[in-house]
């Protein structure tokens, strides 16, 4: 009858059903494939080191989502690390799809898009890529509604600065 | 390539350019799971190579049951790890203006004993935010110094707050406020000198110090949120901050909270890392400044003022002078009509649905305070209460709604103060009161914010309520 069973969160299905958004999404978050993997899989060890940490499958996609955003934020600290005392060549070699071709107008907010802050860079993509609304956003990164408005706004208006200044020292460096 | 020329076209493109770098990962990128020792390099500690093994076994189709607790998600989602990286400012903005409204700070950086002075040179945007320089000529050297700030409005005056030396280092660090313009008010930048540069060094914990009302997450109703206090301030050279141990209702424009506001507090040390830590500091208290704990107690408890005992019945009339002035009589009738006269010249009648209806000669300036607005009970039945309001040309009843009744029982008492606040004191089995404070809220309605729980000495008497 089930009784005393609970519902239980499947980690085998929702690796199944979600690695490969959730990596795409770490993708436009870190920008680059391999760190990407290493969050999301990050994320499910996390997961499976505590399988009473969400027992509610239909949480678990937000579990997994704020996993990942905050991996993220790591291991860009991390790199950030990393770059204040290596030169930019030293950084790892393209993985193939990052060596794929972008389209240059896409190539332009995605530049853009890294020189914001991470929390601004978190609800863009959170906002126009996973397509949350402004609760399931201020839940995933623990900040009020309120915030996620006014971060959205000024990172728009940012993202819209940086891909200006981009496009002018191009002309320039021409 | 252009730039988008409006916002909807930015957000287009960041969709579409979103979408595109997303699918370029492509399932066939995704590399099958691995045996735990081809894991990259820092999954090293047994703990984790314990874990990664066992997402290896998940995989293989083992099924974990969930047991005990259903916590949220977002809680028990891994942090971001705990270490905080300082960025050097770049070399931008020399030719920025100083903002006009800005008043350069006056602070010993190198620790020589003479005053650097900082200017704040704005960038100019479009929208009033962005980037501040601040510069400087070290007295010591007569090196240039520099640093940089994002801001949420560039058109604001930027004036130091003050400067503390929150390492004991002996030199001083800058405390600029950033007022952040969404609700939670905004929080301190501190900067300090490192290797000739002007460096924001970074608090450990962000959300503990910042200055404003900050939502209790989950909090939110259809009628009200609430929120904790946070501040912070300069004393002695070290910079401290504070939270609220309670938390305070609020809707719309209003906030219940008493005339002082109990804190937890901390000082905040700067270490060799560039990192704030705080430092428990123990109770403060928040009035209009942030004293001691202790002071006077009474303040604790919000001042309800004493109960309106004059009122009007059929046949007699009142001029209310206090805040929209206006006069009111009751004429007998079936029903009895209210009639009130304003300083407009208007004349509003308002039949009165309770019985052997009195009016209160003091005005609910709570409840609304851009026309008449009457406290309305029956002489014949205590425990009625209405509240009415001037909507236009007519005198409307607002409907009560939300957690507590609109009555003055036993042990719900609803009660008019001398101060304009229409309060209930809800009893509760120990003896203490739970305080509500009506408001108006759209759709003519009130509603209770929720308050103190309060003790009393003489419920009668709101003027003897205490701490319990």
């Amino acid at each position: 009858m089930g009784i005393g069973i609970e519902p239980s969160v499947d980690i085998t299905e929702l690796y199944a059903a979600h690695r490969l958004s959730l990596v795409r999404m770490a993708v436009l978050l870190v920008d680059d494939f391999a760190s990407a993997e290493d969050v999301v899989q990050d994320a499910f060890t996390a997961l499976a080191r505590r399988p009473d940490a969400v027992k509610d499958p239909s949480k678990a996609l937000a579990y997994l989502r704020a996993s990942v955003v905050n991996t993220a934020r790591s291991a860009l600290r991390r790199r950030r690390t990393a770059r204040a005392y290596s030169p930019p060549h030293d950084l790892s070699p393209p993985s193939p799809e990052d060596s794929a071709v972008l389209a240059e107008e896409h190539r332009e907010v995605i530049e853009a898009l890294h020189q914001l802050a991470p929390r601004q860079r978190e609800v863009l993509v959170l906002r126009y890529w996973s397509n949350l609304s402004e609760a399931e956003i201020a839940q995933t990164l623990s900040i009020s509604q309120g915030t996620v408005k006014s971060t959205a706004s000024r990172a728009l208006v940012a993202l819209e600065k940086a891909m200006k200044s981009t496009t002018s020292s191009g002309k320039e460096e021409r | 390539m252009s730039t988008p020329d409006t916002m909807s076209e930015m957000e287009d493109r960041l969709r579409a350019a979103l979408t595109a770098r997303a699918e370029q990962v492509r399932p066939e990128h995704l590399a099958p799971l691995t045996p735990v020792v081809e894991l990259r390099p820092r999954w090293q500690s047994p703990w984790v190579l314990i874990a990664t093994a066992a997402v290896v076994l998940l995989v293989l189709g083992i099924v974990f049951q969930g047991v005990a607790r259903d916590p949220r998600s977002d809680d028990v989602a891994p942090k971001p790890d705990e270490r905080v990286e300082l960025q050097l400012p770049a070399d931008v903005g020399r030719d920025w203006d100083a903002g006009p409204e800005s008043t350069p700070a006056k602070v010993d950086l190198d620790g020589d004993g003479t005053k650097e002075t900082v200017d704040f040179l704005a960038e100019k945007t479009k929208n009033y935010d962005g980037r501040i320089r601040l510069q400087t000529t070290l007295s010591s050297t007569g090196k240039e110094a520099y640093g940089l700030m994002q801001v949420a409005s560039t058109t604001i005056g930027m004036t130091a707050e003050g400067v503390i030396d929150a390492d004991g280092d002996g030199d001083q660090e800058l405390v600029v406020f950033d007022p952040d313009l969404d609700s939670t008010g905004g929080a301190p930048l501190v900067f300090d000198l490192r290797d000739g540069l002007l460096v924001q060094v970074v608090p450990e914990d962000p959300e503990l110090l910042q200055r404003g009302d900050v939502q209790v997450p989950g909090s939110q109703t259809e009628l009200y949120d609430r929120v904790r206090l946070h501040q912070y301030w300069i004393s002695g050279g070290s910079l401290f901050s504070g939270r609220s141990e309670d938390s305070f209702a609020r809707g719309g424009m209003d906030m219940v909270r008493p005339p002082a506001v109990v804190l937890e507090s901390w000082e905040w040390r700067l270490g060799d890392d560039g990192v704030l830590r705080p430092e428990a500091a123990g109770c403060r208290e928040l009035t209009f400044d942030v004293r001691p704990c202790g002071v006077d107690q009474s303040e604790r408890v919000p001042d309800l003022g004493a109960r309106v005992e004059s009122f009007v019945g059929i046949g007699e009339s009142a001029e209310v002078a206090s805040g929209y002035p206006f006069s009111m009589r009751v004429e007998a009738g079936d029903p009895p009509v209210l009639v009130v006269e304003g300083p407009d010249g208007r004349t509003l009648r308002h039949e009165l649905d309770v019985p052997d209806p009195l009016v209160a000669t003091v005005q609910p300036e709570s409840i609304f305070s851009d026309g008449e607005s009457l406290v309305v009970t029956s002489a014949s039945d205590p425990t009625l209460v209405q509240l009415l309001v001037q909507r236009d040309d007519r005198i409307v009843a607002l409907e009560p709604v939300g957690e507590v009744p609109l009555e003055n029982t036993d042990d719900n008492r609803t009660w008019l103060s001398e101060t304009g606040s229409v309060v209930s004191a809800v009893a509760d089995d120990d003896g203490s009161w739970q305080l509500w404070f009506w408001k108006m809220t759209s759709g003519n309605r009130a509603f209770a914010l929720p308050g103190a729980t309060v003790c009393f000495d003489d419920v009668d008497d709101p003027t003897s309520v205490r701490t319990c």
